[in-house]
C-alpha cells in the first residue's frame, strides 16, 4: 500500500519517538510512506496567528507538492493536519483566496489515526498481534484539533471520536469511557502560561485516574509532550505523585505487534512507561 | 366564486389525533359537520397524553385529555380512522377527494373488548414508544388505558430476514420467542404448521436463516437451528394429539419417503387426503435416513417424526420402487387421483479424472448408504475425500470412526465450503485434515490399486454465479497426496430411468421439469419437488417443495386454479423495514453447543452435538432482536376469546369526500442525540424532558417515582438545560420552541412535589414566560426553591464511578463554576415531524425554512392551499391553550367555508326509551375505580368493594382499573341490564369532569341520567390522604356509603327542550370582535356587534405593523368593509350593554345606543371582546420630555413616513409597566415589537444607533429570527434587573440613560436622542363593567378569566359566553384574529343546534308553602324566579335556572327545593353514615 506522508517539523525533533514508531508500524503493515518532496512548514502556531495569507500559502504549497505525487497524503501531527485541511477547504471552496495556487483537490488528506483505523487495516493489525495488550487500562485522548472544526475535518463524531478506542480494544487493551477525550490540554500555552497548562493538564490526569486508567493514549505529539513533560512538576507542586505514562497509539501497535524497537521509543518519554508495561507483562 | 354554484360537502377531514386535532374535530362536528379524524398512530392523544402535569395550573394532563378523548370517541358525527396516512388530496375547496392508506391493526376493532389477553401472552417485549423507550411493551399493545380507541393493536413490520430466507418460510422469530418464554410445545406446534420434521431439520439444516440474521451486525447470529432442535427435544411427539379432520376420498400416491415426500404426505394428510408413500429402500426417510450418519442425526429422531406423520394416517410401503414394483399407470389404475414424485438425488457424480474407474475409488452417497443400511463398506488406511459439502464431511467422519486416517481435499478455501463453519470445525476436531485449494487431477495407481491423488494447487479468482470465488489452477503447482481409498463427494444427481416413457419431461440437467410455483410436471396430476426437481439442495428446501406440491394437489383435486395468488414475493409487502437495533443492546456471544468429547466421538456413532440446556436455550432465544416486532407466534390468536386477532389483515386504501381539511399533525421533540456535547444516549443519566414527563407520570414506567436510569436511585440534584435544539443555528433550529422554559419550570416544581429533597436547577438564556399567568408561575417556582442559573451550558461530562454529571457554567458574578448533578434533563425543542413534513409535501403546502406550515397573512390557520387549514405546533411551536385556540379557529374557518352544507351529513343519535323505575325497589350497582394507581395505590379497592356489597339495596359491586375506559362503560351497561339496576353509583374521580360521561352511558341502556351518583374517592380521598392508606380506605367506604344513601333517594327527571336563538352578540368592535362577527356571518348566522366608541376598530385603528411587516390599518379597512356590507351583521356603535337576562341559547341583552335608544337583542351565544389599551407610563420622563415615546407612538410616527435624524441614538426600555409587583404579567408582544422597530430603524438608516434595555428577551417562536437579525444589524442589547432599573435624566436637548449592565457587570451611561418605552397592555376600562353585567369573572390582572387556562381558553365557565382578543391577555394581531375565529367556533356549537335541552336539576317552588316574600327574586343572579301578580304566584324559569341553590337557602318558608339536590337526598347521605 502506497501513500504520501507529510511528517511535519516536530516529528523530526521533539517527537522522534512518534516518528520512529510510525515508520516501524508502517513497515509492519506493508505501508509504503512516501515523504512529500521538499515539504515546508504547515503554518501552524506562528504563521496562522500572524498572517492568514502566509499561513494559507505555506499549507497550500505542501498540498500542491503532495498532489503532484498523485496519492493520498497521511499526516501524523494534529496541527499540520488541521492546517492542511483548512487550506484544502479554502482552495476548493474559495478559489479566489489564492488564485496563483492551482490545487485540484483530488487527493485525500488523512489524519494518521483515521488512516490506520480503516477497517481493512484494523483487520490486518489484529491478524498480526503477537502480544495482546491484555489488562492495559487506558483512556484515549484525542485532543482538541484533530477532529475540529467539523466543517473543516468533515467528521460527524467531533465531540466523541471513537476510532482510537476501537483500535486499543482490537489490540487487546481496555479503553475506558471518559468525557474528556477532546478537551484542550493547553499545548499552545506551554511556554507562555505554564500556570494554565498545570490547571488543564492536572484536571486531565485526575479525570483519567477517576475513569480507571493507568496510562493515556494519544495521537498528537503536542498533547503527548504537554501531558508527559509537566507531570513531574505538577506532582511536585501538588504533592500528588502522578504516574500516568502518555503513549502514542503507534507505540501501542508496535508493542502488540512485537516490534523489537519499542523500548527505544518508550525510553524517550519523560514519564517512564516501562515499569507499567513490565507490570502488565507486556515487556 | 365559480365554485359557489356547486354545493359543498358537509364533511371535514381532520388529520392528527393530538389535542389540536381533537379540539378541531369536536368543534367542527358540533358546528354541524361530519368529521373524519385521521391519526397515524394506533390511538388518539398525541404528545399531550404523554405529559404528566401541565403549566401553569399543574393539572394532570391525562385527566384533562381523557374526557376529550371520550367525547370524541362517543361523538356520533366523528369517525376516528387510526393508523392512516393521507396519500393525496384532489379537488377544490368545498369539494375535495382524499385518499388514505390505512395500515393493518391485526385486531378487529369491532370484536376487541380491550381485555388485554393478547398482550399478556405476547412473548415479544419492545421499548415502549409511549414511554419514550423507558419502559417496555408487547407487540400486542395499547398506549394507555384511557385511550381512544381503547382496543389493542399488533405492531408488525416486514417479515424478518430469517423467515424470508428460510426456503420453507418457517416462523422463526415466532418459535424463538416461544422458546424464550418456555413455551416449548407451542414452539414445536408453530414449527409443525410448516415442517413435520423439527428434530431432524433442527440437526441437519445448514440454516441459511442464520446467515441473514441481523444480530450478525453486532455480534453473532442467533443459533436458530439449535433452538429448533432444543424445542423438538422437549416435546414427545407420540403424546401430541392428532386433531380430527374430515376425511377426503381422493387418494394420493407419493413416491419417495425423503423430506419432500414426507412433507407432501403430511400436508395432504392434514387436509384429510388418504396418502400412501412408496419407498424403494427397505427403510423410510430417504436421504435423511441413508445419507446422514448417526453421529449427526440419530435414527430414532427420524423414526419418531416419521411415526408422527404416520399417525395422521399416512401409509408407508417400503421396498416398493417406481419402475420395478409399480408404474405411474399402475398407480392411476389403482385409483390414485394424484401422484407426487419425491425421488431425490441418490446417484453420486464422478470426479471425471483419469484413474477413477479403479476399485479403490467410491462415490460418497454410495458409501454412506451402504453404511446406513448395514451393508459392508470398503475401508482404507488413508482415505482421501474429495469435496467440501456435507456429504464430504459425513464420509470423512464416518471413515474416521471406522478407523481410517482421513484427508479432505477441497478446491476452494474454508470460506467457500458449503458446509456450516461449526461442522467444519467439528470435523477438524476429530483429527481430519482439510487440504484447501487442492483439485485432483488424476488417481495415482500402483499395481492397479489406489496409491493417492495427483492434485493441482488453486488460487481464487472472481466470484462465480453462486457468489463464491472461482478456483483457478496455478500452473506447475502439482503435488501428490498419498492414500489408498478415494471417495468422491462432489455432487449428486437423480436416477430417473424409471420415468422413461411416462410422459414426464426432464430438464437439461437431468432433473424433472416441474412448474416452479405449482410443481406440476408435464403430465397432468403428477407433481414433483425436492432434489429430483431442483437438483441436490438442502432438506428444508425439499420440505418446502413438498408442502407447496401438497397445496397444488389439494387445488388440483378440487378443480381449482393451481397458481392463483401464489408466487407473490413476501418482500413486496408493506416495505416498512425492520426494527432498528436498539443502541442500548449489549453484545452477547452465541451460546456454545456442548459437544461429545473427541475420544468418545471416534469410538462410536453417538450424536456429537449434545443440544442446549434449557437455560442455554432461553438465554440464546433472549438474544433475538425481534426484527419484525410481531413474531407471528399466534399465541394471541389462541388467547383472544372474542376472536378479534386477524394476522391476515392487509393495508387498505380509503377514499373520502370532504369539503375542507384541517391539518394538525403535530411535532416531535428535537433529537437530543444531535447535541453530542450533552452526551444523550452516551450518559445514562442524561434524559430528555419528554422522558422526564414519563418518569413523573403515575402511568409511566416507574409509576411516577423519579429514578435515575443508570441505577434506579432517587436523584437529588437535577439540572435542566434549556434550548436544546432551540435558538441554535448550529443545530439548524434558529427558532425558539416557545414552551420549554415553562415546561422545565413545571417539571422542576412537580419533581419537588414528588420529593421535597430534590434540588432543581434550570440553566437558561432568557426566561420566556410570555403566556397568561406564566410570570406568576415562574416567580412561584423561584420562591419554592427552583434555582435558575442564567448561563448556557456548553457540555456535560460524566463522572465515571458515580455516573453523576458535571456541568460547568458561568455564575451571576461571571465566575466559572463546576457542579455535579444526579440527573440532567435536556429541554428539547419542538421539531417539525418528518411525517408531517412529508404530508405537507404530498399536499403541496408551502412551508417555512424549518418545515413548519406557512400561514397566510392575517390568517394563522390558513395554509397556502385554499380549503386546507392548520392548527397547533405544525403551524409554529406553541403551547396548549394557543393550540386549542387555533384548533377552534380552524374549525370556524372550515365551518364558514362550508356554510351551505352544514348539517347535511349528520347522524342523529337515538336512545332507547327510558325505563319507568318509579314503582321499583331501589337496586343499586356500585363501581369502584382504581384510576390506575391513583386510587388503588392508596385505597384498598377490593376491600372497599367487598364492604359496599354489604350495604342495603346494593345488588352489585365491582372494581375496575379505569371505570371511564370504553370497555368499562360497556361492562356497566351489561351489568345494568343483567342485574336490572335502577341506580348506579361510580366511586372514582370528580363528577365535574366525568359525570356527563357516565350519565350518557346510562341513557344508552334506557336509564334516566338522574339515577346516577358519584363518590369522589380520588380528588377528595386518595390524593389528599396518600400517607394514610388505612384512613383513606375507611373514608372511601364512608364516601361511597353516602353516595349510595343519596342514590336511594334519586328521582328521574325529564329535560325540556327550547328553541335556540340563531344570533350571536359580540361586545367589542375591535379586530377580535369583528372577526368573530364576520365568521359567524359567513357561517350563516346573524350577529350584533356592540361597540362603545363611535368607530369600529379598537386598537387596530392606531397605525402599526404586524410582526411580518404588514399594515394592520389596511387589513382593518378590508374587514370593516366586509362587516359593513354583510347583511347578517348589525353594528351598534357608541353603544353599550346595560342589562342582561336569559340563559344559554336564549339570552336577551339590553343595549343603549348612541342615540339613547334602548334596544333589546336576543341571542343564543355571547362573545365578549372588549380589548385592551396601551399603558400610559408614569416612569422614565414619559409625558415630560418629548423624546420619550411609547412603541405605538413610535410606530405611528414611522407609519406616517417620519424617520429619525441621521445618527440618532435610540434607547428602548422593555417591561415598562409589565412584570412589576402590581402588574406581574408579561405583555408578550413588546420584545418582538421593539426588535422589529429596531430593525426598521436600522434598515431605514444604518447610522441610527439602537440600544434595547431588557430583562429577558422574549422573542418566542419564529420571532426569535427577528432578534437574531436585529443583533446582526448592530442593535445592542443590555440586560438589567428589575431592582436596578435604568435611570433617565434630561441633559440639554438629549437624555442620559444610566443602566447597570448585568452581563458585563458594569454600569453604562448612554446619551440618547429618543427613548422608546415598551409600555404594557392593560385591560380595557370597560371590561369590568361588562364582567359585572354578565356576572363573569376577571383574573387578578383584570383580564377575563377563562373556564380553563389550558383546554378552554376561549370559554367562560358560564355556559354560552366566550371571550377573544386582548381581553383575554396581551397578544399579537394574528393571535387576536385566530381567537376571534375560535370564539366564533365555540358560539357556532350553540347556534348550530336548533333546540336545546334544559337541565332537570333546577329549583322549583312548592306554592303551598310559599309566603310570597319575593326574597328569591332579589337574590337570584340569573333572574330565574318570576312573580305573576295576576295569580300571586312565584315560579322559576327552568331554562334560566342554573341550579345554584341561592334561592333555596334564602327562602324563609323552605318552600324552594332543587330537583336532584333535594333535602331528603342529603338526609339520605347523612343517615347512611350516622
Amino acid at each position: 500500500m502506497k501513500v504520501s506522508y507529510y511528517p511535519g517539523c516536530s516529528l523530526e525533533h521533539s517527537a522522534r519517538d512518534y516518528q520512529e514508531s510510525i515508520s516501524a508500524v508502517a513497515a509492519l503493515l506493508n505501508i509504503d510512506l512516501t515523504e512529500i518532496p521538499d515539504w515546508n512548514c504547515c503554518g501552524a502556531t506562528a504563521a496562522h496567528s500572524i498572517d492568514a495569507h502566509l499561513a494559507l500559502t505555506l499549507a497550500a504549497r505542501n498540498l500542491i507538492q503532495a498532489e503532484a505525487l498523485g496519492q493520498d497524503v497521511v499526516v501524523p501531527c494534529a496541527l499540520c493536519f488541521n492546517r492542511l485541511k483548512v487550506a484544502e477547504h479554502t482552495l476548493v471552496h474559495q478559489q479566489s483566496a489564492l488564485p496563483e495556487m492551482n490545487y485540484q483537490g483530488v487527493i485525500k488528506i488523512w489524519d494518521l489515526l483515521d488512516y490506520l483505523t480503516q477497517p481493512p487495516l484494523l483487520d490486518q493489525i489484529q491478524a498480526k498481534i503477537v502480544r495482546p495488550l491484555r489488562g492495559l487500562r487506558t483512556v484515549c485522548y484525542y485532543g482538541c484539533v484533530v477532529a475540529r472544526p467539523p466543517k473543516i475535518t468533515q467528521r460527524p463524531d467531533y465531540e466523541n471520536p471513537t476510532n482510537m478506542d476501537t483500535l486499543v480494544k482490537r489490540l487487546g487493551g481496555n479503553p475506558y469511557p471518559w468525557s474528556y477525550k477532546t478537551d484542550c490540554c493547553g499545548a499552545g500555552f506551554t511556554i507562555s502560561r505554564p500556570d494554565i497548562i498545570d490547571t488543564l493538564v492536572q484536571k486531565l490526569y485526575d479525570r483519567a485516574l477517576e475513569a480507571g486508567a493507568e496510562c493515556i493514549v494519544v495521537s498528537c505529539q503536542m498533547c503527548q509532550a504537554n501531558l508527559d513533560i509537566p507531570q513531574e512538576r505538577i506532582s511536585r507542586q501538588t504533592g500528588k505523585s502522578y504516574y500516568l505514562p502518555v503513549l502514542y497509539f503507534t507505540e501501542l501497535i508496535g508493542l502488540a505487534l512485537g516490534h523489537p524497537e519499542v523500548t527505544t521509543w518508550l525510553n524517550r518519554h519523560f514519564v517512564d512507561p516501562l515499569p507499567l508495561l513490565q507490570r502488565r507483562g507486556l515487556l | 366564486m365559480a365554485t359557489e354554484e356547486k354545493a359543498s360537502i358537509g364533511a371535514v377531514l381532520v388529520v392528527g389525533g393530538g389535542i389540536a386535532g381533537l379540539q378541531a374535530a369536536l368543534d367542527t362536528a358540533n358546528a354541524g359537520f361530519k368529521v373524519y379524524l385521521v391519526e397515524k398512530d394506533i390511538s388518539l392523544g398525541g404528545i399531550m397524553a404523554k405529559l404528566d402535569k401541565t403549566f401553569p395550573t399543574n393539572d394532570c394532563s391525562t385527566c384533562m385529555i381523557s374526557p376529550k378523548l371520550i367525547e370524541v370517541g362517543m361523538h356520533p358525527d366523528i369517525e376516528v380512522i387510526t393508523q392512516a396516512d393521507v396519500e393525496s388530496l384532489t379537488g377544490e375547496p368545498g369539494n375535495f377527494s382524499v385518499t388514505l392508506t390505512q395500515a393493518p391493526r391485526y385486531i378487529d376493532l369491532a370484536k376487541c373488548t380491550a381485555c388485554g389477553d393478547c398482550a399478556k401472552v405476547c412473548p415479544v417485549e419492545m421499548p415502549s414508544t409511549f414511554d419514550e423507550g423507558l419502559g417496555t411493551r408487547r407487540a400486542a399493545y395499547r398506549h394507555f388505558p384511557q385511550t381512544i380507541p381503547a382496543q389493542f393493536a399488533i405492531k408488525k413490520l416486514d417479515r424478518p430476514p430469517c423467515v424470508t430466507t428460510c426456503p420453507a418460510t418457517l416462523k422463526v422469530q415466532g418459535y424463538v420467542q416461544l422458546i424464550k418464554v418456555g413455551k416449548y410445545e407451542e414452539a414445536v406446534k408453530l414449527i409443525m404448521e410448516e415442517l413435520p420434521l423439527p428434530g431432524v431439520i433442527g440437526r441437519v439444516c445448514p440454516h441459511p436463516c442464520e446467515s441473514a440474521c441481523r444480530r450478525r451486525e453486532m455480534d453473532e447470529a442467533i443459533a436458530i437451528c439449535d433452538l429448533k432442535r432444543f424445542a423438538a427435544d422437549q416435546v414427545d411427539l407420540a403424546k401430541l394429539p392428532i386433531p380430527k379432520v374430515p376425511r377426503k376420498r381422493k387418494k394420493v400416491a407419493i413416491i419417495g419417503s425423503g423430506p419432500a415426500g414426507l412433507s407432501c404426505a403430511y400436508h395432504l394428510a392434514r387436509r384429510g387426503y388418504p396418502c400412501t408413500i412408496f419407498e424403494a429402500l427397505p427403510v423410510a426417510g430417504g436421504m435423511l435416513r441413508v445419507g446422514i450418519p448417526d453421529h449427526r442425526l440419530p435414527k430414532d429422531i427420524l423414526e419418531k417424526e416419521i411415526a408422527y406423520i404416520q399417525r395422521w394416517g399416512v401409509q408407508i410401503k417400503t421396498n416398493m420402487a417406481l419402475g420395478r414394483d409399480l408404474t405411474l399407470d399402475s398407480l392411476v389404475k389403482d385409483g390414485y387421483k394424484a401422484i407426487f414424485l419425491g425421488l431425490g438425488c441418490h446417484a453420486g457424480t464422478s470426479l471425471g479424472i483419469p484413474g477413477e474407474e479403479a476399485e479403490g475409488v467410491l462415490e460418497g452417497v454410495d458409501f454412506l448408504r451402504r453404511q446406513a443400511l448395514g451393508q459392508p463398506v470398503r475401508l482404507g488406511k488413508k482415505v482421501l475425500v474429495v469435496g467440501g459439502g456435507y456429504v464430504a464431511l459425513d464420509v470423512a467422519r464416518t471413515a474416521r470412526r471406522l478407523g481410517s486416517e482421513v484427508v479432505i481435499l477441497y478446491r476452494r478455501s474454508r470460506q467457500e465450503m458449503p458446509a456450516a463453519p461449526e461442522e467444519i470445525l467439528e470435523t477438524e476436531r476429530e483429527g481430519i485434515r482439510i487440504e484447501f485449494l487442492a483439485a485432483p487431477q488424476e488417481v495415482v495407481l500402483k499395481d492397479d490399486a489406489v496409491a493417492g491423488l495427483r492434485c493441482l494447487r488453486m488460487a481464487l479468482g472472481e466470484a462465480d454465479a453462486s457468489g463464491r470465488r472461482r478456483p483457478i489452477p496455478i500452473p506447475g503447482s502439482e503435488f501428490t497426496i498419498a492414500g489408498d481409498l478415494v471417495v468422491a463427494a462432489v455432487g449428486q444427481k437423480p436416477i430417473l430411468d424409471c420415468l422413461e416413457g411416462t410422459g414426464i419431461q426432464l430438464t437439461r440437467w437431468g432433473t424433472i421439469d416441474a412448474d416452479p410455483i405449482t410443481y406440476m410436471t408435464s403430465r397432468s396430476g403428477v407433481f414433483a419437488a425436492g432434489d429430483v426437481q431442483v437438483g441436490p439442495w438442502i432438506a428444508i428446501g425439499a420440505v418446502a417443495g413438498g408442502r407447496e406440491a401438497a397445496e397444488s394437489i389439494d387445488r388440483y383435486l378440487q378443480g381449482r386454479d393451481l397458481a392463483a395468488g401464489r408466487g407473490v414475493s413476501t418482500a413486496a409487502q408493506a416495505m416498512q423495514g425492520w426494527v432498528d437495533i436498539p443502541l442500548t443492546e449489549e453484545k452477547q456471544p452465541r451460546e456454545p453447543m456442548p459437544l461429545l468429547p473427541v475420544d468418545q466421538c471416534l469410538a462410536t456413532f453417538a450424536e456429537v452435538r449434545q443440544g442446549y440446556s434449557e437455560e442455554q436455550a432461553r438465554r440464546e432465544a433472549e438474544r433475538c432482536l425481534n426484527c419484525a416486532i410481531c413474531s407471528e407466534c399466534l399465541q394471541c390468536v389462541q388467547a383472544c376469546k372474542p376472536g378479534a386477532v386477524d394476522h391476515s389483515q392487509q393495508a387498505k386504501k380509503l377514499v373520502l369526500q370532504v369539503g375542507a381539511v384541517i391539518l394538525a399533525p403535530g411535532y416531535r421533540p428535537f433529537e437530543a442525540r444531535r447535541k453530542v456535547e450533552y452526551g444523550y444516549g452516551r450518559y445514562a443519566n442524561v434524559i430528555t424532558a419528554l422522558e422526564f414527563e414519563r418518569l413523573l407520570s403515575a402511568t409511566g414506567p416507574t409509576q411516577g417515582h423519579v429514578q435515575r436510569p443508570a441505577d434506579g436511585r432517587k436523584p437529588k440534584k437535577i439540572a435542566w438545560i434549556q434550548c436544546v435544539g432551540s435558538r441554535d443555528k448550529a443545530a439548524g433550529r434558529d427558532y425558539c420552541s416557545s414552551v420549554c422554559c415553562m415546561y422545565a419550570t413545571k417539571q422542576a416544581i412537580i419533581a419537588r412535589e414528588h420529593d421535597a429533597e430534590v434540588e432543581p436547577t434550570i440553566f437558561f438564556i432568557d426566561m420566556r414566560a410570555h403566556g397568561k399567568g406564566f410570570d406568576r408561575y415562574y416567580e412561584r417556582a423561584e420562591a419554592s426553591g427552583v434555582r435558575y442559573v442564567r448561563s448556557m451550558v456548553s457540555r456535560v461530562a460524566e463522572k465515571p464511578q458515580s455516573k453523576n454529571l458535571e456541568i460547568s457554567y458561568v455564575d451571576a458574578n461571571g465566575k466559572i463554576q463546576q457542579e455535579e448533578f444526579d440527573l440532567v434533563v435536556l429541554s428539547v425543542g419542538l421539531d417539525a415531524h418528518p411525517e408531517a413534513v412529508a404530508l405537507g409535501r404530498r399536499l403541496g403546502l408551502e412551508t417555512n425554512p424549518w418545515n413548519f406550515a406557512a400561514s397566510r397573512p392575517f390568517a394563522e390557520v390558513a395554509t397556502s392551499r385554499p380549503g386546507v387549514f392548520t392548527c397547533g405546533v405544525y403551524q409554529a411551536p406553541k403551547d396548549i391553550p394557543e393550540t386549542v385556540a387555533q384548533a377552534l379557529a380552524a374549525a370556524a374557518s372550515a365551518s364558514a367555508l362550508l356554510a351551505d352544507s352544514r348539517g347535511t351529513l349528520l347522524t342523529s343519535k337515538t336512545y332507547p326509551p327510558e325505563r319507568d323505575v318509579s314503582l321499583e325497589e331501589p337496586r343499586v350497582g356500585v363501581f369502584v375505580c382504581h384510576c390506575g394507581i391513583n386510587i388503588a395505590g392508596v385505597v384498598d379497592v377490593p376491600a372497599v368493594t367487598d364492604y359496599v356489597k354489604t350495604l342495603p339495596h346494593v345488588v352489585y359491586a365491582d372494581h375496575l382499573t379505569f371505570t371511564c375506559a370504553t370497555d368499562s362503560l360497556e361492562k356497566i351497561r351489561q351489568v345494568v341490564q343483567e342485574h336490572h339496576l335502577n341506580r348506579v353509583v361510580v366511586a372514582a374521580c370528580s363528577p365535574r369532569t366525568h359525570e356527563p360521561l357516565f350519565q350518557e352511558n346510562l341513557r344508552q341502556v334506557g336509564l334516566n341520567k338522574y339515577l346516577f351518583e358519584m363518590a369522589n374517592i380520588r380528588d377528595q380521598d386518595s390524593w389528599v390522604h396518600q400517607a394514610e392508606p388505612d384512613k383513606a380506605t375507611a373514608l372511601a367506604k364512608d364516601l361511597i356509603q353516602m353516595a349510595v344513601g343519596r342514590a336511594l333517594n334519586l328521582e328521574p327527571f325529564q329535560e325540556t327542550k327550547f328553541q335556540v336563538v340563531p344570533r350571536g352578540l359580540v361586545v367589542g368592535g375591535g379586530l377580535a370582535g369583528l372577526t368573530a362577527a364576520l365568521t359567524l356571518a359567513e357561517a350563516g348566522y346573524e350577529s350584533t356587534v356592540v361597540e362603545k366608541e363611535a368607530e369600529l376598530g379598537g386598537l387596530a385603528r392606531r397605525p402599526h405593523l404586524t410582526r411580518d411587516g404588514r399594515s394592520v390599518s389596511a387589513y382593518l379597512a378590508e374587514i370593516l368593509s366586509k362587516v359593513q356590507q354583510h347583511p347578517r351583521i348589525q353594528v351598534l356603535t357608541s353603544a353599550r350593554v346595560i342589562e342582561f337576562r336569559g340563559h344559554l341559547g336564549k339570552f336577551v341583552s339590553v343595549v343603549q345606543t348612541g342615540a339613547g335608544q334602548r334596544l333589546e337583542v336576543s341571542h343564543g351565544a355571547t362573545i365578549l371582546a372588549p380589548g385592551a389599551v396601551e399603558y400610559r407610563p408614569v416612569e422614565y420622563l414619559y409625558g415630560q420630555a418629548p423624546q420619550v415615546l411609547t412603541h405605538l407612538e413610535l410606530e405611528e410616527r414611522l407609519a406616517g413616513g417620519q424617520s429619525l435624524p441621521t445618527g440618532s441614538t435610540v434607547v428602548m426600555i422593555q417591561c415598562v409597566g409589565s412584570r412589576e409587583p402590581d402588574f406581574p404579567y408579561c405583555s408578550r408582544v413588546c420584545c418582538t415589537n421593539s426588535v422589529m422597530d429596531a430593525i426598521r430603524l436600522k434598515e431605514q438608516d444604518p447610522t441610527v444607533k439602537v440600544i434595547i434595555l431588557y430583562r429577558d428577551i422574549r422573542t418566542f417562536g419564529f420571532n426569535e429570527l427577528a432578534y437574531q437579525k436585529a443583533r446582526s444589524l448592530g442593535v445592542r442589547f443590555i440586560r438589567f434587573e428589575r431592582l436596578a432599573k435604568p435611570e433617565v435624566t434630561p441633559v440639554g436637548r438629549r437624555l442620559q440613560v444610566r443602566v447597570f449592565d448585568q452581563n458585563l457587570h458594569t454600569p453604562v451611561v448612554i446619551p440618547a436622542d429618543y427613548l422608546i418605552l415598551a409600555a404594557a397592555f392593560r385591560p380595557s376600562p370597560g371590561l369590568a363593567e361588562i364582567a359585572r353585567i354578565y356576572k363573569l369573572p376577571a383574573d387578578m390582572d383584570g383580564f377575563f378569566l377563562e373556564a380553563h387556562v389550558k383546554l378552554r381558553p376561549l370559554d367562560f365557565s358560564s355556559n354560552g359566553f366566550f371571550l377573544a382578543g386582548l381581553a383575554h391577555a396581551p397578544k399579537f394581531t394574528e393571535e387576536v384574529i385566530a381567537q376571534g375565529q375560535g370564539a366564533a367556533a365555540r358560539a357556532l356549537g350553540i347556534l348550530a343546534q336548533e333546540t336545546m335541552e334544559v337541565s332537570g336539576a333546577v329549583a322549583y317552588v312548592n306554592t303551598g308553602d310559599c309566603v310570597r316574600c319575593l326574597n328569591c327574586l332579589r337574590v337570584c343572579p340569573y333572574g330565574a324566579p318570576q312573580f305573576d301578580p295576576d295569580v300571586a304566584r312565584v315560579s322559576i324559569d327552568p331554562a334560566a335556572c342554573q341550579g345554584c341553590g341561592i334561592c333555596c337557602a334564602t327562602c324563609p318558608a323552605l318552600a324552594i327545593d332543587i330537583k336532584h339536590s333535594r333535602d331528603r337526598q342529603f338526609q339520605g347521605m347523612l343517615q347512611a353514615i350516622s
